[in-house]
């Protein structure tokens, strides 16, 4: 089973993502701090990150580039779920290692099909 | 007989052999066998038979021995004889032998035949045979080369007694081989020779060798000359005989004499020469000379080098440059002639014609050099005289050339000068002309003097010292040397280093007009050509001196007349320049008439401008009266009246005289005379110029002229000036309308240079409006490479509207303090009456504030959007969640809560944007409550209790002091310290600490919130309170970046002021100060 690190300050975006996915039968573990996320991320070395990008004291962004510069992590793919949705800012996600950019308010459904294009249903 | 004596000796050995040894022996068997039968007969007594047979035995056994004895002797003697034969044979063939090595038989050998002790003696007698003829053979040849030697040899003994000679000897000398040996080597040599021959035999002796020289005495009795290789023979460590090989050297005589005698044949011939011979090798070394060189360069030169010898210097002359002979005869192999300097002993320059010829090996290499030398010192010291007789001519010719020539005395004075001291080789000189008022001498030209010199020697009366001598005399004056001349006794010169020293008078027509003089720093001797050459000098320069000085009369007066006709075009110039750029025509015209006055030399000048019918005071010089002043009325016989009423000039020589004038008051009895030009425009009568002068004088009439010509002038002027007036103030209006407008206008002339610039143009771009006006208008922008850009953009627009075309951009500019401004280029063509364009107005708007305005417009968008985006996410996302049915029953509710509280938060967003807006447009009133402080931060407290909490952070609050009076807003100021508090919380780490403080401060309440969080960069500080502006660490959290922006509108509205001090790490204060008594 594809296990999915979902990590974003807002607790209702965690749970709406958290219940969609695990309907779909992927097992997710979810996270409000950004600061902690890097050994959660290496304790459970997961097939995907979902990660929100405006967090207090460490951003999705500076995350993504310690993701993509571990070499134990930078395998996964990383997914920016963001309310940040000027150009400029999808073209500096993707320079920063990240595999899907999508822009908050999002569709669940849509964010699943997402998902499983790149990892397959499961 | 050698073969008897061997066999007879043989023979008598074995007979005596046979005798001593074989008789005894018979004789003892004999008795001893007559002795055994005796005893056995004792014995036995025999038988008689018995004694018969005894008897008989002993008779046939002597019987036997004598047989014996017989036959042994016989043998004896065969023995003998064959061994005296056996031994015989080889003895008489090794004296066979020996006797043919005696007879010189040498190649004999004895044939061995038997291998005993004899055939060795065979053998070594064979050996020595050979060996000795091995030897002798050696003998003969060294004998046959003794024979065949050429060269005669002599072999002497210790006793000097010859002891061998060879054939040579017999053949030079003529003596036979016996007439020689044995004879003493000093029969053939004279006593001279002898004694040689003593001293050479002695060294010889000492086991010496060596060659030597001396003569034989020959057969007939001629001395032979020879050449001895003498050497010892040593036998046993010491001489045992002398041998010595003579060589017949009478060839070798004969050629040295003959060398000697054509060497000093050589060397009459070389000293015959006149002319200077030496012969140098290779290291310049005079390996030959001839008397001449001796003679002239004292004495020996013979192993000197010759640069030394010649040139009397230790280096060689191609060292210093020069040209040296023998040198390039050694390199080119070739004959060279060329002329020379060389120097005698005294370091007299000697000059030399020299021929330098190469003597060269069998392999052509140049191991010699004959140079034969010419002294030509005294031609050349001939041709140098003729040389510098012509160029004393030449220089006479030249200066007779320059006099006529120049007529400038500098020219003049400077050539000859010049030229005096080239030909007569003097380092220095001056030129002094004689002032005839003072009668002194002054100095008016001169050269290698210093001037603190000149400053003592430069003038001096006529009479004194040399060339004051020379000038009252009129007598050229010589002297070798200054210091040691007795004529010379005081005198300035004497000191100053000079030695060679004259001083020519300059002969005028009757008079002297000055004195030349030179000098050098060493003793000149000057020959009577040289004083020749001076007095002609003198002579012909005093002529043209009085010929310049009348030519210089001439010119003054030339000059005189040419300058005042340049002085008058120089001031109608000016005068007419100054008129047409005229702008304050009143001081114009007076400076004009001060120049008219200072020109003709007048007192008074004025113009008087007719108005209202009376004459008045124009501009004036020479006279204080006030512009505008009525002089004459009309109807006053006035000479101005006169003259405009004559419609010419008119002059007056004589005032006082002319009783028809009348006269001002300010023209008294002083002035003599007086000329008035009428000034007209056309048929216009405008006024009159009058010049009053205190003595009688009369003009030219170009001064007349040229005062009409003035007269016109000013009337055009006088006429331009009540224009000008009008112009001025029309300029001034449109000028103050210019400066006013906000906008900045720049204007620039076909030619892009700026006309006029106003102030707001000047405020805009920081530009000062002094000193631009003409300056390229692209080009004043360019103190910094970053206006580029604005330069290429004002040259587009200005290109476009001189073109007719308007044109509009907007670009950026750098101001002068550095500050980055947009601006809105708007370039309009300038167009004249004739519609023309002659140039372009330039608009310059300052659009920054509005680029800003827009600028936030768009952030405004973007942050809200953000901000907007993530409550939407809820209503979007979990709506669909329920509409799709994945999620069901209590959680559904759950959903729909959050869906709930996150669309409250939209809609806060929303009315927070009201409010600033509300608040900017002043729709929005503030109430004026009574706020309880406690409560209130109760409030706050409650209101942030979690978040506080989740930061395990402490909010604590203070009141003190009497805030009882203020009035407020409350849900403002509550507002207002939430949203304080908010970002304190939301920019801290955890353990935050938040202090609300609210005291009394004057007549305003302080709201102090401190907190100790990331602090604000500096950078952003002064942001701080500008609508959606998000400073660094806003880029990390979320909000609307309208918070702060609210504060300050709370605060403003409330009359108060806010304050951000922070420091990044530590923590940030706000503090809030509110007015306790509201200002209306």
């Amino acid at each position: 089973m594809s296990k999915i690190v979902v990590i974003d300050d807002e607790a209702f975006i965690l749970m709406m993502i958290e219940d969609k996915l695990k309907k779909a039968g992927f097992k997710v573990v979810t996270l409000r701090e950004s600061i902690n996320a890097m050994s959660v991320v290496k304790n459970e070395m997961p097939d995907l990150i979902i990660l929100d990008w405006m967090m207090p004291e460490l951003s999705g962004i500076e995350l993504c580039k310690m993701l993509k510069s571990d070499p134990k992590t930078n395998a996964i793919p990383v997914f920016m779920l963001t309310a940040k949705g000027q150009e400029a800012d999808e073209q500096l996600g993707f320079k920063c290692g990240v595999a899907r950019y999508i822009t908050k308010p999002f569709s669940p459904k849509a964010l699943l099909e997402i998902i499983e294009e790149t990892l397959g249903k499961p | 007989m050698f073969k008897q004596k061997i066999t007879y000796r043989l023979l008598l050995i074995f007979i005596f052999f046979a005798l001593v040894l074989v008789i005894p022996l018979t004789l003892t068997i004999r008795k001893e066998v007559n002795n055994m039968i005796a005893e056995e007969e004792k014995t036995i007594a025999p038988s008689y038979e018995e004694r018969i047979i005894h008897d008989k035995f002993s008779e046939r056994f002597t019987d036997s021995l004598i047989v014996f004895s017989f036959y042994t002797f016989i043998l004896a003697i065969i023995l003998s004889l064959f061994f005296s034969k056996n031994l015989l044979t080889p003895i008489r063939e090794l004296y066979r032998g020996a006797k043919s090595l005696k007879d010189g038989n040498l190649g004999f050998r004895l044939e061995v035949t038997t291998g005993d002790e004899l055939g060795e003696v065979m053998r070594s007698f064979n050996e020595m045979a050979a060996a000795l003829e091995k030897k002798t053979d050696d003998l003969k040849k060294k004998e046959l080369y003794i024979g065949a030697m050429m060269d005669p040899l002599w072999v002497v003994d210790k006793d000097n007694i010859i002891t061998e000679i060879n054939p040579a000897f017999t053949k030079l000398f003529g003596y036979d081989r016996d007439e020689v040996i044995g004879g003493s080597i000093y029969d053939f040599l004279d006593e001279e020779n002898a004694r040689i021959m003593r001293y050479q035999l002695d060294e010889r002796e000492k086991g010496v060798s060596s060659i030597y020289e001396v003569s034989i005495i020959s057969k007939d009795g001629s001395h032979i000359p020879v050449l001895i290789t003498g050497a010892p023979i040593i036998k046993d460590g010491e001489t045992a005989e002398k041998i010595g090989i003579l060589k017949d050297f009478r060839m070798e005589s004969q050629l040295r004499d003959a060398i000697k005698e054509s060497r000093d044949y050589l060397e009459t011939i070389m000293n015959s020469i006149e002319d200077e011979l030496i012969v140098v090798d290779k290291e310049f070394r005079i390996i030959m000379s001839n008397k001449s060189v001796e003679a002239k360069y004292g004495g020996r030169v013979i192993g000197e080098y010759c640069h030394f010898a010649l040139h009397g210097t230790t280096t060689p002359c191609w060292h210093k440059g020069e040209n040296c002979p023998a040198k390039r005869v050694f390199e080119t192999g070739n004959i060279y002639r060329t002329l020379h300097q060389h120097r005698d002993p005294g370091g007299k320059r000697l000059f030399y014609e020299i021929v330098a010829c190469p003597i060269k090996d069998a392999k052509d290499n140049v191991i010699h050099v004959i140079e034969l030398m010419r002294d030509v010192t005294g031609r050349k010291e001939y041709e140098e005289n003729i040389a510098q007789k012509n160029r004393e001519l030449t220089a006479l010719n030249s200066i007779a050339g320059i006099l006529s020539r120049s007529l400038k005395s500098e020219d003049i004075f400077s050539s000859v000068l010049n030229k005096l001291l080239e030909v007569t080789n003097m380092d220095g000189g001056a030129i002094f002309l004689i002032d005839e008022m003072n009668r002194e001498l002054i100095c008016s030209h001169y050269k290698g003097i210093s001037e603190e010199f000149l400053k003592v020697a430069g003038r001096m009366r006529v009479g004194e010292d040399i060339p004051g001598r020379v000038a009252a005399t009129g007598q050229l004056m010589t002297t070798q040397d200054i210091g040691t001349d007795h004529r010379i006794e005081r005198s300035i010169l004497r000191h100053s280093g000079m030695k060679g020293y004259c001083a020519v008078p300059v002969c005028g027509k009757e008079r002297i007009v000055g004195v030349f003089c030179l000098f050098s720093f060493k003793p000149h001797v000057f020959t009577p050509e040289e004083e020749r050459l001076l007095t002609s000098v003198g002579e012909i320069t005093g002529l043209a001196i009085e010929n310049i000085k009348l030519y210089e009369k001439m010119k003054q007066l030339y000059e005189y007349q040419r300058q005042r006709r340049a002085d008058d075009h120089k001031n109608l110039l000016s005068i007419s320049s100054k008129l047409a750029s005229a702008l304050d025509i009143k001081t114009v015209m007076n400076s004009t008439l001060d120049l008219i006055r200072w020109s003709f030399r007048a007192d008074i000048v004025w113009l008087l401008e007719i108005e209202n019918g009376n004459l008045i005071l124009k501009a004036n010089s020479g006279i204080a009266i006030k512009e505008g002043k009525a002089i004459y009325e009309e109807g006053t016989s006035s000479i101005e009246w006169y003259a405009i009423e004559k419609k010419e000039p008119i002059i007056v020589p004589a005032i006082t005289s002319e009783a028809k004038f009348y006269l001002s008051d300010y023209i008294d009895s002083s002035y003599k005379s007086a000329v008035c030009v009428p000034v007209y425009l056309g048929e216009k009568a405008l006024g009159a110029l009058t010049l009053y002068y205190s003595i009688s004088r009369e003009l030219r009439e170009d001064d007349i002229h040229f005062l009409q010509t003035v007269s016109s002038i000013l009337a055009v002027s006088l006429e331009r000036s009540e224009l000008y007036e009008k112009t001025l103030m029309q300029r001034e209006r449109s000028e103050t309308i210019l400066q006013s407008i906000s906008d900045g206008i720049m204007t620039v002339d076909n030619k892009c240079r700026i006309i006029s610039i106003n102030k707001a143009a000047s405020d805009i771009t920081g530009i000062p409006k002094e000193g631009i006006i003409g300056s390229q208008c692209c080009e004043i922008f360019n103190y910094t490479e970053e206006n580029t850009d604005f330069r290429w953009s004002l040259g587009d627009c200005l290109d476009s509207a001189l073109e007719g075309k308007s044109a509009n951009v907007e670009t950026q500019l750098i101001k002068t303090n550095g500050k980055k401004i947009s601006v809105m280029i708007n370039s309009s063509p300038l167009i004249n009456l004739k519609g023309e364009v002659v140039g372009v107005v330039h608009v310059l708007r300052n659009i920054t504030r509005e680029k800003e305005i827009d600028r936030m417009k768009t952030e405004f968008v973007r942050i809200v959007s953000h901000q907007f985006r993530t409550p939407l996410s809820a209503i979007v996302g979990m709506t669909e969640m329920i509409i799709n049915e994945d999620i069901k029953g209590e959680k559904a509710k759950e959903y729909l809560r959050t869906v709930h509280s996150e669309g409250s938060r939209l809609s806060e967003m929303v009315s927070d944007l009201l409010d600033i807006a509300r608040i900017e447009r002043g729709e929005d009133v503030f109430r004026e409550n009574d706020i309880e402080f406690s409560s209130l931060i109760e409030d706050i407290e409650r209101l942030f209790s979690s978040n506080i909490e989740k930061k395990k952070g402490k909010l604590t609050s203070h009141i003190e002091g009497d805030i009882a009076g203020f009035k407020g807003d409350k849900e403002k100021i509550f507002q207002l310290i939430k949203n304080i508090v908010d970002n304190s919380i939301i920019f801290s780490d955890e353990g935050c600490k938040i202090n609300i403080d609210i005291s009394r401060k004057g007549e305003d309440m302080q709201l102090k919130i401190t907190d100790n969080g990331w602090g604000i960069p500096d950078e952003d500080l002064p942001h701080m309170t500008e609508r959606f502006y998000r400073g660094k660490h806003g880029q990390e959290v979320k909000g609307t970046g309208l918070g702060l922006s609210l504060c300050k509108d709370i605060v403003t509205g409330h009359g108060g002021s806010i304050a951000f001090d922070s420091k990044v790490g530590k923590g940030t204060t706000v503090t809030v100060l509110l007015p306790l008594r509201r200002r209306s």
